[in-house]
């Protein structure tokens, strides 16, 4: 029996660990009948983990999931498509040189006498799409490949209310859309809805969470932080609540001596792999001896602007100068001989070869380096005593050069990273997210050594999602929405809810502004 | 879990780990005993189907070691396996799939057959010709499979070309275009089969040890050298470092300063280039002319499960390469002096991979799996 005055989905203290890791924490979650709730918070707050347990893809090492009042336990996707349950991924799960008919009864095909039932397919998804207003039956012949990626999404909706989903949770859908497939997704959702069906939203802008949803939970560091009624909250106080405090151990935060100009972006303009603009004519200069932070919730262009200073990624338009020399055509390599040191925000896929030890890690990025070849061979000696240091410097654990990368805990793989890029005697350092997940005391150990940097003049770049790190450890502080730079700030004359409304594109008073790239040199 | 589950679990975990650990030489013996598993297997299987187990057996082995001129096939053979294993394992390592070794040694081959033919003339005709006249056929074997290699890695580079497929068709373009550039223009007056002139009689590898017409010790030695090399390259080279990391792990690679572009047209490149390093070494050691490539043995092919079997280690591809050219020989020779048919031949001599793969297998299972515990 089906309790409809029941939430659609309840979920009581789930607590999801991965080794040492929690990756969820005692979270509660209550999903109302026929209502939308988002679930925000930064890349590794334990959004997806969350999403992932209600789906059936983790079993969760504690807490309990209730359906309609009832309680369950998914042991596959399976279970929970059956309890009416559907997940759409933020990389659609479709398989591209089929079409859209094919791909929707894919697993479900109707049969009458064993053979698929085309007719019937047909059917059934014309009357999903004539409810909800969708034109997916338009195209249900054409291949996946030729349609773009806001009828892909829809496609996948229609999906999983064939196969009679009630709930449907949405991993991050508007990051791969225009502004305008977005609205079209939000009139989808209420179309939803309306028709009854309850929906989980995931995403980590705020805007979107508080136009589109009815309650809004936001996650931190695995912990549900608090549930608002989105109709009462504002974009500060949720991004307040995403970011959070911790409690720090208080370094002298000595004023650096900035001297020359050592990183210029000019204009800078940068795509990302879906040709959408995420950084847009952004420009600024970091000083020697200066650390410039950059705040702004994640998704907001940071990355891409990283990558083309780095020579990640090549820039739509603008110039990249280190020491007055333009470096925009520059490769990454090259880009790291000339002293350009990055600490990558993926430790997992970029940071670190995860099949390889700490000795060959320790290589990773200074291959070109003179001090770790003589000549034509590499001296793996010396790189062994190099990553015997690191350890050493940076209290790597286990301290033991030969185990690999992946059996280290996310902290210390942290630490070996920004111990090998700060000990290659950088003149810039770009720095991602370089204390995420990293333990409070390596945490002051590492802004220690940033500002140990910065007295050795060496200009830093720092981007950082935790806005107390950003306001402890910068000369001055860039912020930045929808991929431009909203305003430069000194740290010391700026509250955090000033930058907390900053970052969530408004002025610092509160109003209302519109984004525009505001020149970045103080 | 039950006791029993865990018991089973824990048992599990201490064979992963036993297996996981087992060192070059446990390796090696696991191998051996092995294949000698599976020849008992197969002789059970033979003598079950009628013919004689035992002689079956023995003649395989004596087909591979049983004399000198026996011993000097199977090595040719497995040379030519080594080194077209090799330019497999340097690929594969990479992360990309050159399945068309085939067409990279047949097109060597006919440059380097090319480069005697047409030099020769130009030169003395005495053996003081032979070594210019083999560098440079070896110069264009590597330039001419280089080539061919490199082409499909830029089509998959510039065009998105899936490597697997164009190398497979390049395979099929290769044997058809050679075929037609011999059956043409190259083929004598008068002759009715479609092969060039015979090279000059001191082109050739001189035998030395083996008294064979078609095989050099040399030959092993060109293709241990070439494993020397990779090996090298691989293991002590910032370049190999980027070629071996953009195979584990690509973006890593691209962080580090690896164009990733770059690398995979360069990998193909030089795996072309040793695979028609091998094609010249089959023109010049083996046939000493060139004949239609759709004759020529597979070994482009046969280096794929050389090179899988070595994990895509350039230095397991040698023990790879001499077992799969044993198998060969052994199986040849049963072909001609048994009335066994081939398909059982082929049974066992699968049979025999499968056992001797399986470790591996095994072990790979065992890094995929969190069997075997933390592996530090």
């Amino acid at each position: 029996m089906t309790d409809t005055t029941a939430p659609a989905v309840q979920l009581t203290d789930i607590t999801k660990r991965f080794g040492d890791v929690v990756a969820n924490d005692s979270v509660d979650l209550t999903l109302d009948r026929g209502s939308i709730h988002a679930v925000v918070g930064e890349n590794g707050a334990g959004k997806t983990t969350l999403m992932n347990v209600l789906y059936g893809l983790y079993e969760p090492n504690e807490g309990t999931i209730a359906v309609d009042g009832e309680p369950r336990s998914f042991d596959s996707p399976r279970d929970a498509i059956a309890a009416g349950i559907g997940m759409i991924h933020q990389h659609f799960q479709l398989v591209d040189n089929m079409t859209v008919l094919q791909n929707v009864v894919l697993g479900h095909e109707p049969s009458s006498r064993g053979l698929v039932d085309e007719q019937a397919a047909r059917r059934r998804i014309t009357e999903i799409c004539d409810t909800y207003g969708f034109s997916v039956d338009e195209h249900l012949d054409t291949p996946i490949e030729e349609l773009g990626l806001g009828i892909q999404q829809h496609v996948e909706i229609v999906k999983s209310l064939y196969r009679g989903a009630d709930t449907l949770i949405l991993d991050e859908p508007t990051a791969v859309l225009t502004p305008q497939e977005v609205e079209g997704l939000f009139d989808v959702m209420e179309a939803l809805t309306a028709d009854g069906r309850s929906l989980i939203f995931i995403t980590h802008k705020l805007d979107e969470a508080m136009h589109a949803a009815d309650d809004i939970t936001v996650l931190r560091d695995g912990s549900a932080v608090g549930t608002v009624d989105a109709a009462e909250t504002s974009q500060n106080e949720l991004a307040r609540m995403m970011v959070g405090r911790e409690v720090l151990f208080d370094v002298d935060s000595a004023e650096g001596t900035p001297g020359e100009v050592a990183l210029t972006v000019d204009g800078v303009t940068v795509r990302d792999e879906r040709g959408l603009e995420q950084a847009r004519d952004v420009s600024l200069s970091v000083r020697e001896g200066e650390i410039l932070g950059i705040a702004g919730v994640e998704g907001n262009g940071q990355q891409e602007l990283i990558e083309a200073i780095t020579g990640m990624r090549t820039p739509e338009r603008g110039t990249v100068s280190l020491q007055g020399r333009d470096i925009t055509e520059l490769s990454r390599r090259r880009r790291i001989e000339d002293g350009i040191s990055y600490v990558p925000g993926d430790r997992l896929e970029e940071g670190l070869v995860q099949d390889y030890t700490l000795v060959r890690n320790a290589l990773l990025s200074n291959q070109t380096m003179d001090a770790f070849s003589d000549g034509l061979f590499l001296d793996w000696q010396r790189i062994g005593d190099h990553a015997d240091e690191i350890i050493d410097e940076y209290d790597v654990r286990p301290r033991n050069p030969e185990a690999t990368a992946k059996s280290l805990s996310g902290g210390n793989q942290q630490k070996f990273i920004v111990g090998r890029e700060l000990e290659r005697d950088p003149s810039v350092l770009v720095a991602a997210h370089p204390t995420r997940g990293v333990d409070i005391g390596s945490i002051e150990f590492i802004h220690q050594r940033f500002q140990d940097m910065r007295e050795a003049g060496v200009a830093i770049l720092l981007v950082s999602s935790k806005l107390d790190e950003v306001q402890k450890l910068s000369d001055r502080t860039a912020v930045m929405y929808e991929g431009s730079v909203v305003d430069t700030v000194d740290p010391d004359d700026v509250t955090e809810e000033e930058l907390g409304l900053l970052m969530a594109g408004r002025a610092r008073d509160g109003t209302e502004r519109a984004a525009s790239g505001v020149e970045g040199d103080a | 879990m039950s006791d029993a589950a865990t018991g089973v679990r824990s048992l599990a975990d201490r064979i992963a780990d036993h297996m996981l650990d087992a060192s070059v030489l446990e390796r090696v013996v696991i191998a051996l005993v092995a294949t000698a598993l599976a020849l008992l297997i197969g002789a059970v299987i033979v003598a079950a189907s009628g013919y004689d187990a035992v002689e079956f057996v023995s003649s395989l082995v004596y087909g591979a070691v049983g004399n000198a001129s026996n011993l000097a096939f199977m090595l040719r053979q497995s040379s030519m396996l080594i080194l077209t294993g090799v330019a497999v394992a340097v690929a594969f390592r990479a992360g990309v799939f050159n399945i068309g070794v085939q067409g990279q040694f047949v097109v060597g081959g006919f440059a380097a057959t090319l480069g005697i033919l047409f030099a020769a003339p130009l030169l003395p005709n005495s053996s003081i010709s032979a070594v210019p006249l083999m560098a440079l056929a070896a110069l264009l074997a590597l330039a001419a499979g280089g080539a061919y290699g490199a082409l499909p890695g830029m089509m998959k580079v510039y065009a998105g070309a899936n490597e697997v497929i164009t190398t497979i068709m390049l395979n099929f373009i290769a044997s058809g275009v050679v075929y037609f550039l011999l059956d043409a223009y190259l083929r004598p007056e008068g002759a009715a089969a479609p092969n060039t002139e015979q090279f000059p009689d001191y082109v050739g590898l001189p035998g030395l040890v083996f008294e064979s017409p078609s095989f050099s010790i040399l030959g092993l030695g060109v293709a241990l050298l070439t494993v020397a090399v990779v090996y090298l390259v691989m293991d002590r080279t910032g370049f190999g470092y980027d070629l071996v990391t953009s195979g584990y792990q690509e973006p890593a690679a691209k962080y580090s300063g690896v164009d990733p572009k770059r690398m995979i047209v360069r990998t193909m490149t030089i795996s072309g280039m040793i695979a028609g390093l091998a094609g010249a070494l089959f023109a010049i050691m083996i046939l000493g002319y060139y004949s239609d490539p759709n004759t020529f043995p597979t070994f482009g092919f046969d280096a794929i499960a050389v090179s899988l079997l070595a994990a895509n280690n350039p230095l397991g591809v040698i023990p790879a390469g001499l077992l799969f050219g044993g198998l060969d020989a052994g199986g040849q020779y049963i072909g001609f002096t048994l009335d066994v048919p081939s398909e059982l031949v082929d049974g066992v001599i699968g049979l025999i991979v499968l056992f001797v793969a399986a470790p591996e297998l095994f072990r790979a299972a065992g890094r995929y799996t969190s069997l075997g515990g933390d592996r530090e």
